[in-house]
């Protein structure tokens, strides 16, 4: 027989029981998060790179009414590039340099802070910068400038577990937003200025126990050792700094590889250069390269190929093929197979000198006399490339990809360098001659089969904010004079804009809060929050 | 260096400058010592200070003194600790290879007074010419006095060579800094407006217009809009002597003179 008060245990057990498996992170709820809409739950919203949200409440007939809802702010004197994290009603932010923050993502009110101590000297070449976190169950995930991959409590803030990917001082830091697959979290190295010898890690999300490893260099005996000449594999660089894609079907992770080492004296590392600007597709669970696609051999002018991968599925010849696009740094916009990594297509998206175009085999055809050199070579596009880390989008409405565009030049010169563990390795330098007239910035809207260009929203200055697609038929964007905008996704009509008063370096993203669409970027020291007012959006 | 400052930076980097530093001036000095310097400068240095220390978007060291402290000790800290808040990263290397560094960018401030030679011309009269005749003060601001349409020339003898100014006060629109280029408009309601470029972005326009007042202009809004990229000021090669223009340099050579502080 049964007690009342018994029941009722019962009762409040399996009522806790529900309430915690609702709060928490399933695998299905990453795989279905460009399909959910509410939250936002992975740095691209959706294994698929595309940063395309399914909320419309903000939309082209009321995107003017579109106010700031609330904002965070904090200290920062490095560059702010998280894109937050949202799951039901709080938001997880990275605060640099080593710095977690949960907000209720209604008020912006703090939660909680984990802050990491540091060593003294962190070595990062562009930046004490993190792109943000990652999200499974009810655990954060972060890679840190210290070179860890360190776990969460969600609720707390509290610190799980930590692993270190390698020892920091060589060099190594990092920066990116890690990947959650099934029960592995997934962390690249950064540090490719640094002479270090890049690789990607998977850890057990339960025990931070490392599952496997890929080297991005590969070591001798292993496929690509060939293409780097001597011993210039173990400094080759080809680092890891923005969060891969992952198509569930194949069960592939498709990671963006950074550039050699030196960056613009390749003279001691003869050869291809394997995989640096490269694309390598990962079996999930066993890190193995399936296949990989370079797409600048042996680079010269630092074009990581840390761009978003893009994953769709399209005709393209008639027939339906998997597909992977992505905007290089390069300048060129390419379009892979993503099950075989057969090249398709490239196309120029942007001004660039370096090469006569791009062979069948997807090869580029260098134009002479465009390499650096010791008396300093211009060329298109400048060293920070046709465009960077920041994210592309994708609407599946419209069909149309978006890209934040740099268009400009640098003189690039060649010089003697030296490899000295936690030092720079460059071999030289660039000079950046930014002025009005060479410079400038642009939102691209393109077909992504045909490559074809639809609109162009100029920028005054080169983009180095990322893009945000939403069903209501916007695209919002940041530029590096402080202006938020939202752009008419058909036409590229500015519809909104706002001066947030600093450069824009992140990506936006939003999520719903209490029934209204809230749209937030990072800008600054703060991240910004938008809505509509509470009568409009009702 | 303030005392109060000094114990600011100490208080900043305790560590740092206990673990780094056992000398308080410079103990390398041979050409060995100095070749070497010059190999890790350009290395480690060149990319943001430019190989001689000229051009780059790191700070100017072809000068004769820095904001941040000129004894060895305090140059030595600054290389090895960085500049907290900005892009200058502290150098990982050991004490004898950052004097060493040390020992080869003193030589900028060396080739910074070799930069604006005096030459044959009267700085006295030079002076003169830049506050009367020559009408300079009327855009440049020398200390305290002058305008503020051209560049600032307190420093002139520390930031240009003698050729550059000479090209400048020949040809002024050979090589104009983005900050004074002449931007002619007319507003909507078809007021002419000439001045300088302040600053711009995708919507507005700002300018100093030539009674230095701030303006600014909606792009959509102007009738035109030209940016020709030339000077404001006049092209001196036809209107001073060549003496004149000796003396003028030999001025501007002797800025900011020795009894001047630097207002940073």
């Amino acid at each position: 027989m049964r007690s009342p008060l018994r029941r009722w245990m019962v009762c409040l057990a399996v009522l806790s029981c529900t309430c915690l498996a609702a709060n928490e992170v399933t695998n299905q709820d990453l795989l279905e998060d460009a399909r959910i809409g509410a939250d936002w739950l992975n740095y691209h919203g959706g294994y698929a790179g595309h940063r395309h949200s399914l909320l419309d409440q903000v939309n082209r007939s009321n995107v003017e009414g579109l106010r700031l809802d609330w904002a965070f702010q904090e200290r920062i004197s490095e560059k702010f590039e998280v894109t937050p994290l949202v799951h039901e009603g709080i938001m997880y932010i990275t605060v640099p340099p080593g710095d977690v923050y949960a907000l209720d993502a209604e008020t912006g009110a703090r939660l909680w802070r984990y802050s990491r101590r540091m060593p003294e000297k962190l070595i990062a070449c562009c930046g004490l910068v993190n792109r943000g976190l990652a999200l499974l169950g009810d655990r954060l995930f972060m890679a840190t400038l210290d070179a860890y991959t360190i776990a969460l409590d969600r609720k707390t803030g509290r610190l799980l577990w930590q692993t270190e990917l390698i020892d920091y001082s060589l060099g190594y830091s990092g920066t990116h937003a890690p990947l959650v697959v099934k029960d592995m979290v997934m962390v690249g190295t950064a540090g490719g200025e640094y002479g270090i010898r890049g690789f990607i890690d998977a850890f057990d999300v339960e025990t931070g126990e490392r599952r496997w490893r890929f080297y991005t260099v590969p070591g001798p005996g292993e496929f690509g050792h060939d293409t780097w000449a001597g011993e210039s594999w173990r400094t080759g660089g080809a680092s890891i700094w923005i969060t891969p894609s992952y198509d569930p079907e194949l069960n592939l992770v498709y990671w963006g590889v950074g550039n050699p080492g030196p960056d613009w004296n390749g003279d001691v590392r003869l050869g291809d250069n394997l995989f640096s600007d490269s694309v390598v597709a990962l079996d999930a669970d066993t890190g193995k390269r399936k296949w990989h696609f370079q797409f600048t051999p042996h680079d010269v002018h630092d074009w990581d190929a840390t761009q978003v991968m893009v994953l769709l599925d399209k005709q393209y010849r008639g027939e339906m093929r998997k597909l992977l696009v992505t905007a290089n740094r390069n300048g060129f916009i390419y379009m892979l197979d993503r099950e075989t990594g057969e090249f398709l297509k490239a196309t120029q998206f942007v001004k660039q000198t370096w090469a006569v175009g791009i062979s069948e085999g997807g090869r580029p055809i260098r134009r002479p006399g465009m390499e650096p050199s010791a008396e300093g070579i211009e060329v298109f596009p400048a060293v920070a490339g046709g465009t960077n880390w920041m994210s592309p989008a994708y609407n599946p409405d419209t069909g149309l990809l978006y890209v934040s565009c740099r268009e400009g030049s640098s003189m690039y010169y060649k010089g003697e360098t030296e490899y000295r563990p936690g030092t720079r390795y460059w071999g030289s330098m660039f000079v950046n001659e930014p002025t009005v007239h060479n410079w400038y910035g642009a939102v691209r809207a393109f077909d992504p089969v045909t490559a074809e260009r639809v609109w162009e929203h100029r920028l005054f200055q080169p983009a180095w904010a990322g893009l945000l697609s939403t069903a209501g038929g916007i695209i919002f964007a940041g530029s590096t004079d402080g202006f938020f905008k939202a752009l008419d996704a058909t036409s590229g009509k500015e519809r909104w804009r706002i001066n947030l008063g600093a450069a824009i370096l992140a990506s936006p993203m939003t999520y719903e809060s209490e029934g209204r669409q809230m749209v937030a970027v990072a800008s600054g020291g703060g991240v910004f929050v938008f809505a509509l007012p509470r009568q409009a959006a009702q | 260096m303030r005392p109060l400052r000094y114990l600011v930076l100490l208080l900043a980097f305790p560590i740092v400058l206990a673990a780094a530093r056992t000398h308080e001036t410079n103990p390398m000095s041979t050409p060995e010592e100095f070749a070497e310097g010059k190999r890790l400068y350009r290395i480690n240095c060149g990319v943001c200070h430019g190989m001689e220390g000229k051009t780059g978007r790191g700070a100017r060291l072809a000068r004769r003194s820095y904001r941040r402290g000129n004894s060895d000790a305090e140059l030595f800290d600054l290389i090895e600790a960085g500049i907290p808040g900005t892009d200058m990263p502290g150098l990982w290397l050991g004490e004898d290879d950052i004097w060493k560094i040390l020992l080869f960018v003193r030589t900028f401030a060396e080739k910074a007074s070799e930069l604006c030679e005096v030459t044959s011309g009267d700085a006295e009269a030079g002076k003169r010419v830049f506050e009367t005749q020559g009408s300079c003060l009327a855009c440049h601001t020398v200390g305290s006095r002058g305008g503020r349409l051209g560049p600032d020339m307190s420093f002139a003898g520390e930031m240009y060579t003698t050729q550059q100014l000479r090209d400048a006060l020949l040809d002024p629109g050979g090589a104009v800094a983005d900050r004074y280029r002449t931007v002619r408009l007319v507003s909507k309601d078809g007021e002419a407006v000439e001045g300088v470029r302040m600053n711009e972005n995708l919507y507005n326009i700002f300018i100093m217009d030539r009674s230095e007042n701030i303006r600014s202009f909606r792009k959509e809004h102007l009738q035109s809009l030209e940016q020709p990229g030339e000077s404001l000021m006049p092209a001196y090669g036809d209107l001073l002597s060549e003496a004149d223009i000796d003396n003028l340099l030999a001025y501007l050579c002797t800025l900011p003179g020795h009894a001047k502080e630097d207002p940073q």
